[in-house]
């Protein structure tokens, strides 16, 4: 998925010792790309969501390497595989109820897959492989023959196409968190639907802020029924959006916020690390990579010298300068700490070579937009990356768009002049084909809320993602995907530049030691506690 | 206006500040060897004989080195991209006052036609005119301007043959131009509301001269000195409003400079390096503060009984055919 800023997974704990109740208020940057199990696919929004509404399968509420095992959510027990991995059983656990008393039935599973097509949501990738999906994506109609559900014993059978190596992670994800039958096949940010987890969304204005309280069902029965779930221990919840980042630190330094979503910026960063650490800062590290997609179906970047000329002019080491070091160099797809991520460089850093290879390439076509996001510092990233493409003979304009609505902007077909930009990634779940299948296979490529905006289609590439997404990760398929990154990177289909790491910043009344930070939900609301 | 020596020695002042940005090539090619854009990210520079990080491994840009390194960052680096910061001031400068000098040309063209239509022809010319600019001038300006910024800062602007992209200058110089118009052309309006009625145009009427004739040659001549003034004092508002869109991404767009789009970029910088945001800022104090007070001297010295003049409220509706205009300051 993808963040404005940088996640990790560290620390965090468990127990008490604290208060209970109270409010929490917080600050995010920007406003989450949509507050809508559905859509949102930024690390934002899934922190925003995370504890609100459970998916059959879930996440452990864990930091590090913990946090990455799935568990059961609104499911009885882990599914039970069949059919040489094509068929996939749960049961829905009995009496769970949605926050506005409406109960919770197996067949709302199937309602929210089929809203993940409705809306064309960037998560459709993930569930095509159930039989009919593919159809239903196209028609939007006639329903998906591949679920099969039963009210009454709240059996939930999903039938597969093909075998799918990465389905229980998916299943885990919140796209298909059931939902109310109720609930419109529209975005509904402004409007979020009916909890099943801790919290609620009790309020949410677009661009400013939004405010949780308890879900009186939780504790009336989803609590008992989901034991293993946190509780969480503050009552209420106020997220504010501060696009100031400094603002944000101020405010934290001052106790008048509780815990900011992203990182200290820059400038600040070194400041707040020195006088805070152990005390209310920690560093969390990330899975996540820092890159520069290149458009392939359109020119000059359909030209492979030119990407890999790119790849040759960008400076990893004034990259990490500009992220104040909190970034380390990258030259490859996958980061470390994924599965089957082996080092290499193919492209070291120089400008004299990258410059031949655009000589021999010799675009016509030199006028390039380049598109990045309006926070710190993605978007000097993207300054510097517009500078180093103008220093290769390019006529490079620059487009800054307001966080808000970037990863929408980018991913819509419709926007025109699509060339180049900025972009992050952060694991979805610790498997490497959440890197490739995503963001570089060719089903990936939708008309809206694409992710893969290099528009990368290697049908040969595209077999192997296919492939390997069927098997069961062991490291045969490690070394594959390994090779897999190589290939890819020999396409040049991005520029890659860094592995970000991120923080906990909390103001003195918060217990630093109880916050959790989940590898792929970040920040659990659900750990937060008042000394 | 000789006797008026504060609003000389303002003027002055302005033309200090343009011949400064007008040598942003000078500078930029013989003392700084560097363009306003390029990044210095990883660049050392020898400054009084010892090598320094232009950006610090930390992010921290390197501060005013003065003639410390002949010359070049001057006032040092712009932040982690490492820009000069002189260099950007200058070209900055350039842009910040082509805008707010061009804008105010645009209002003034569109505001005098406008003005003079309507005064002229009063009955229905007059009264869809005026409405139209009722619309323009009920929306606060800044939030009009932020709002037609917002729109066409992706898409850019179509106009018949001609397409303005969305990080074209042109789109700040227009939106500002267009926004202000309503806010000149009332009082132009009023003053021909009362020309109109003189013995000299009553006079050209006779001798058979057309609308046209009438509202160019007899009728403008007469308005010259309320022109002049509102110009002058316009473009000191023009360059305030594009201050706030380039500051809001909405105006000039990154990484091409004004001084609002260097405030805005300094910013998260405000406690490490905080000239970054003051001396942008400096310089849009100083141009305002210099064209207002030798637009004051001006009108004072061009017609001293006239009422005309550009005041600080907020969005205020001149009554109609008086002669008094106020501005609401963005």
């Amino acid at each position: 998925m993808v963040s404005a800023f940088g996640l990790s997974a560290c620390g965090g704990g468990s127990g008490g010792g604290g208060k209970e109740g109270g409010t929490l208020t917080g600050s995010y940057a920007s406003f989450p790309d949509y507050l809508d199990p559905a859509l949102s696919y930024t690390a934002e929004g899934w922190t925003a969501m995370y504890d609100t509404y459970i998916p059959l399968l879930t996440y452990a509420h864990a930091s590090g390497a913990a946090g990455s095992e799935v568990i059961p959510g609104l499911a009885k027990a882990m599914p039970k595989i069949s059919d040489g991995g094509k068929t996939y059983t749960l049961f829905l656990r009995k009496g769970l109820e949605y926050s506005d008393g409406t109960p919770v039935k197996a067949s709302d599973f199937t309602y929210a897959v089929e809203r993940v097509f409705k809306l064309n949501s960037g998560g459709s990738p993930f569930y095509t492989a159930i039989v009919g999906a593919e159809k239903f994506a196209e028609t939007k109609s006639g329903g998906i023959p591949g679920i099969e559900t039963d009210d009454k014993s709240g059996e939930i059978v999903v039938h597969l196409v093909k075998p799918r190596g990465t389905f229980t992670n998916e299943l885990g994800l919140m796209f298909v968190a059931p939902v109310p039958k109720s609930t419109p096949a529209k975005n509904m940010t402004a409007d979020p639907p009916p909890a099943t987890g801790p919290y609620e969304i009790v309020k949410s204005e677009p661009g400013r802020g939004w405010s949780y309280q308890r879900n009186p069902q939780w504790d009336k029965a989803n609590s008992k029924l989901m034991p293993e779930l946190p509780s969480g221990h503050v009552n209420k919840i106020e997220i504010s959006v501060i696009r100031n980042d400094s603002t944000e630190v101020n405010e934290i330094e001052r106790d008048k916020t509780d815990w900011m979503q992203s990182s200290p910026p820059a400038d600040l960063y070194q400041k707040v690390k020195t006088k805070y650490e152990g005390s209310q800062f920690r560093v969390e590290s990330t899975v996540s990579i820092y890159y520069f997609w290149m458009n392939m179906k359109r020119p000059p970047f359909d030209d492979l010298k030119v990407r890999q000329a790119v790849n040759y002019a960008v400076n990893t080491e004034a990259l990490e300068r500009i992220y104040a070091g909190s970034l380390q160099g990258a030259h490859q797809i996958l980061p470390p700490g994924m599965p089957g991520q082996k080092d290499f460089n193919l492209y070291p850093y120089d400008m004299a070579k990258a410059k031949k290879l655009i000589a021999a390439a010799n675009p016509s076509d030199r006028d390039i937009t380049v598109w990045t996001d309006n926070e710190s510092p993605n978007n000097e990233a993207g300054a510097y990356y517009q500078d180093v493409l103008t220093k290769l003979g390019f006529n490079a304009k620059f487009k800054e768009i307001n966080a808000d609505n970037y990863f929408t902007l980018i991913g819509n077909e419709s926007t025109p002049d699509l060339d180049t930009g900025w972009f992050d990634w952060f694991e979805d779940y610790p498997h490497p084909n959440d890197y490739f299948q995503p963001l570089l296979a060719g089903e990936s490529i939708l008309p809206a809320n694409n992710s893969n905006f290099s528009q990368t289609d290697i049908p040969a590439l595209n077999e192997k993602i296919a492939r390997l997404g069927e098997e069961q990760l062991g490291p045969e398929q490690e070394a594959e995907y390994a090779e897999l990154d190589r290939e890819y990177m020999e396409q040049a289909p991005w520029a890659p530049y860094g592995n970000n790491t991120t923080s906990t910043f909390v103001s003195s009344a918060i217990d630093l030691d109880q916050v959790i930070y989940n590898p792929t939900f970040g920040h659990d609301l659900t750990s937060f506690q008042f000394k | 206006m000789r006797r008026n020596r504060v609003a000389l020695g303002f003027l002055g002042l302005f033309v200090l500040i343009v011949a400064f940005v007008l040598a942003a090539p000078l500078w930029a090619d013989h003392v700084a060897h560097t363009g306003p854009n390029d990044t210095h990210t990883l660049q050392k520079i020898e400054v009084d004989g010892e090598k320094r990080d232009v950006v610090a491994p930390t992010g921290q840009p390197i501060g005013p080195v003065w003639l410390g390194a002949d010359g070049r960052f001057f006032l040092g680096a712009d932040g982690r991209l490492g820009r000069d910061e002189m260099v950007r001031l200058m070209y900055g400068g350039r842009n910040s006052l082509f805008i707010g000098i061009v804008s105010a040309l645009i209002t003034t063209l569109l505001a005098t036609v406008l003005g003079l239509l309507s005064g002229y022809y009063r009955g229905w010319t007059d009264t869809a005119i005026s409405r139209a600019m009722d619309v323009v001038w009920a929306f606060p300006v800044l939030l009009l301007a932020i709002a037609l910024g917002l729109v066409l800062a992706v898409g850019g602007l179509q106009i018949g043959p001609i397409h303005l992209s969305g990080g074209s200058i042109w789109i700040p110089i227009l939106i500002i131009g267009i926004v202000y118009t309503p806010y000149m052309a009332r009082p132009i309006r009023g003053e021909v509301l009362s020309l109109r009625e003189k013995e000299f145009v009553e006079a050209a009427v006779a001798q058979g001269a057309g609308p046209l004739r009438i509202m160019f040659s007899e009728l403008l001549p007469n308005l010259w000195s309320t022109i002049i003034v509102f110009f002058t004092l316009n473009i000191a508002n023009n360059m305030l409003l594009e201050s706030a869109l380039s500051f809001l991404s909405v105006g000039v767009q990154p990484p091409d400079a004004s001084w609002g789009t260097m405030i805005a970029s300094a910013f998260n910088l405000i406690t490490s390096a905080p000239l970054l945001t003051i001396i942008p800022g400096t310089m849009i104090l100083l141009s305002v503060l210099a064209l207002n007070v030798f637009g004051d001297g001006l009108r004072d010295a061009l017609d001293p009984k006239s009422k005309v003049r550009f005041e600080a409220h907020s969005g205020l509706s001149a009554a109609e055919g008086s002669e008094t205009a106020e501005v609401a300051t963005p």
